[in-house]
């Protein structure tokens, strides 16, 4: 199959397992595989990947239903083990950490977009926003850092156009809406990575665009790498590299034109 | 800090959550409620256990000889026992008894054979007293004044309190005049019994060493004077006072006492010295044996004793009804737990999907766990202390409340007449209040670490797929 490697994973200076990557490498998969006990048998999914990513790279994964995408960004987004390979996200070989080092390195580089967006039905939209913060802080330093955090969190989602939205519960907001709040959330402490699955898949063509804007530039001012997984073509080709994957593997990896 | 916030959150949010809470507290009220009643009732209890009894009861075992001294057997020479006990310094009072058994028999000799109870009244207490003696060691004197609080069984008062045994002015004797006799509320009510009625004692002497019965049976007729309600059941249906004098004449003996009852001026604090002493006196003066070192003949342990001695089994008998009481409620505090564990299980279930939410923002398994024991940490906190107020506030107004129940159900709740009390009696023990919470808190922690170990060891992948 005729694929423009990038120079990221060019095989000469592809990664190994061994040592970090280098210091503008946010997210670097090593050798990733993964397998599922089925019965008395094992079914691997995943059969040795290798992912980098730059800082500030913006990503496409896509591929079939059943190609391993999910359980790919499960393995980076540091949600799922792999039976084999090393995931150094930040510097930090995440694999290697204990679950509590683990659970701060996400909670601090990684921001999550769901498909379904993901909100606590309980929480506003302004409190759903904040969780990354309080799940970070104890209740002491919560409480001194609380008007910053909070102070942020509503200065963007004023800015997504939620302003008079603040108090609403998940079930009272539009899925747009919804969406609008989960990407603020992801944005909250400022992760260098941020992770999106599907972000639009659940949304109507105006909102779809509307979201993504927001998403996009968001990425880019902030210069955080994104990694993107849709099934829309039109949307990949508004990144900067589009991953294919198949069976398990990643079968192209290339660079396109810089969106404009 | 998402700990404390989503707990409230949540436990705000889902009703059921107060199911949980008010079950604790039903269980936390019951219990401080029936333990601080039954607390109550013991203490009454051992108020009204203690009967006509004295504070100290020497009883001189003179079945057996003294030892080391051949067949020599405890002195009886009632004078200079007395001056040994009076000369304690603890001592406040003490009276010479003599006691035996005996039958009673109404004068009306038909009632005996009719009376379908006859066999469980006939065996009596017989207790020859010196009265002014006794009114000094003993309660007898205000148990022989009708008061209020006697229930059903009401005393009927003897026409001169200083002379009880003095027949009643308007008795009029057939031949020989007859002594007075005061009977025990219960079997004077028993036996239709009131004063100026005869009735006729029935005994045998018993030889002390041989244990055979002594010559024939002996009989005489007395007259009733009144009666007196002690409170204890047994003494109140099975004892009756006569002087100490006629009681000897008609058993024919020559020791005319068989016990001494002992007032000290301090029970509480002088029980212990006092009863060590009096052991060691009377011992140097030949009344009762020494100790042997041999516990099984060690009479001297039974000779003086403290009234909680005599009646320890009793006391104890409720002490145990407590314990089982509690026993029993705290099962009412596992259900409560049990309420927990399925509402918190329930939310865990309902949850999945935030706990994996929680976990891809950074949320650490532990955190996830105590989120949810805080959970149960909420509703034993508020289940426990609303529990305890309304226990303590219940034990302090139990009688209001029982007599609002009683006349909403139309039923009796508490019988007043059975009981020796007009009211129900209830008293609260700070620690035992304490303990209650303590273990309603402990025991819904421990029911709610289950769910929320489970929560923490959900896969986060497998939550978020949740939907």
């Amino acid at each position: 199959m005729p694929c423009a490697l990038s120079e990221m994973t060019d095989p000469s200076n592809a990664p190994t397992t061994a040592g970090a990557p280098a210091a503008d490498v946010i997210l670097s998969g090593r050798g990733i595989r993964r397998a599922f006990p089925v019965g008395e048998r094992s079914l691997e999914i995943l059969h040795g990947v290798d992912l980098e990513l730059g800082r500030g790279q913006r990503v496409s994964l896509m591929g079939a239903s059943g190609a391993g995408k999910t359980t790919l960004l499960n393995i980076l987004g540091l949600l799922d083990r792999p039976t084999e390979g090393e995931v150094w996200l930040n510097g930090q070989p995440a694999w290697s950490l204990t679950t509590r080092e683990r659970a701060r390195l996400r909670n601090a580089s990684i921001g999550f977009v769901f498909q379904f967006y993901h909100l606590l039905a309980e929480l506003s939209a302004l409190e759903n926003a904040l969780l990354p913060a309080m799940i970070a802080l104890p209740k002491a330093a919560y409480r001194t850092s609380r008007e910053q955090y909070e102070a942020k969190a509503v200065e963007m989602l004023e800015r997504f156009g939620l302003g008079d939205r603040l108090k609403h519960r998940p079930g009272q907001l539009s899925g747009g809406e919804q969406q609008r709040v989960a990407i603020a959330r992801a944005l909250l402490l400022d992760p260098p990575l941020i992770i999106a699955d599907e972000p639009t898949g659940n949304l109507d063509s105006t909102t779809e665009e509307q979201v993504l804007e927001i998403l996009l530039e968001e990425q880019a001012t902030r210069h955080a790498a994104l990694l993107l997984v849709t099934h829309d073509k039109r949307l990949a080709q508004r990144c900067e590299r589009m991953v294919h994957m198949e069976d398990g593997l990643i079968q192209a990896d290339s660079a396109l034109p810089i969106p404009t | 800090m998402y700990r404390w916030f989503l707990s409230l959150r949540y436990l705000r949010a889902r009703r059921t959550n107060w199911i949980g809470a008010a079950g604790i507290t039903v269980a936390v009220a019951a219990l401080i409620l029936i333990l601080s009643i039954m607390s109550g009732f013991l203490q009454e209890s051992r108020n009204h256990l203690r009967g006509n009894l004295g504070d100290l009861i020497i009883m001189p075992n003179q079945d057996s000889p003294l030892s080391g001294s051949g067949r020599v057997l405890p002195k009886t020479d009632e004078a200079a026992m007395m001056e040994i006990v009076r000369a304690n310094p603890h001592v406040s009072g003490a009276s010479l008894q003599m006691a035996w058994y005996g039958m009673l028999v109404p004068d009306s000799k038909s009632a005996l054979l009719k009376h379908p109870v006859f066999g469980d009244l006939s065996l009596i207490h017989l207790v020859g007293i010196d009265v002014p003696d006794e009114y000094g060691a003993s309660d007898l004197q205000e148990n022989m004044q009708a008061s209020e609080n006697t229930g059903s069984f009401k005393v009927t008062p003897v026409a001169d309190l200083q002379h009880p045994f003095d027949p009643p002015p308007f008795y009029r004797s057939e031949g020989a005049p007859k002594a007075g006799i005061v009977l025990g509320a219960q079997l004077a009510a028993a036996w239709n019994l009131h004063p100026g009625d005869e009735v006729e004692l029935f005994s045998l002497g018993v030889d002390p060493i041989t244990r055979s019965v002594e010559g024939q049976g002996c009989n005489r007729t007395f007259v009733v004077t009144g009666t007196f309600r002690s409170g204890e059941n047994a003494m109140d249906m099975e004892r009756v006072y006569v002087d100490r004098r006629a009681l000897a004449d008609m058993l024919g003996r020559t020791t005319a006492w068989s016990q001494v009852l002992v007032k000290l001026h301090d029970y509480e604090a002088d029980k212990v010295g006092a009863v060590a002493s009096l052991r060691s006196s009377l011992a140097e003066g030949g009344f009762v044996h020494r100790p042997s070192g041999d516990n099984a003949s060690d009479y001297y342990r039974t000779e003086v004793r403290t009234w909680e001695d005599l009646r320890g089994n009793l006391l104890g008998a409720i002490e145990n009804e407590k314990s089982l009481m509690g026993i029993m409620l705290s099962l009412v505090m596992v259900v409560a737990g049990f309420t927990v564990f399925a509402i918190l299980s329930m939310m865990v279930s309902e949850k999945r999907r935030d706990i994996g939410i929680l976990t891809a923002l950074g949320a650490h398994p532990s955190g996830v766990m105590s989120l949810f024991l805080m959970i149960g940490c909420w509703q034993a906190f508020l289940g426990a202390s609303l529990g305890a107020v309304l226990g303590v506030l219940g034990a302090l107004n139990i009688d209001a409340i029982e007599t609002k129940l009683s006349r909403w159900f139309g039923i009796q709740i508490f019988d007043r007449s059975i009981y020796l009390f007009d009211h129900i009696p209830s008293v609260i023990e700070v620690t035992g209040v304490a303990m209650i919470v303590l273990g309603a808190v402990t025991c819904t922690l421990v029911f709610a670490a289950v769910p929320a170990w489970r929560a923490a060891r959900l896969n986060p992948i497998d939550a978020l797929r949740f939907e």
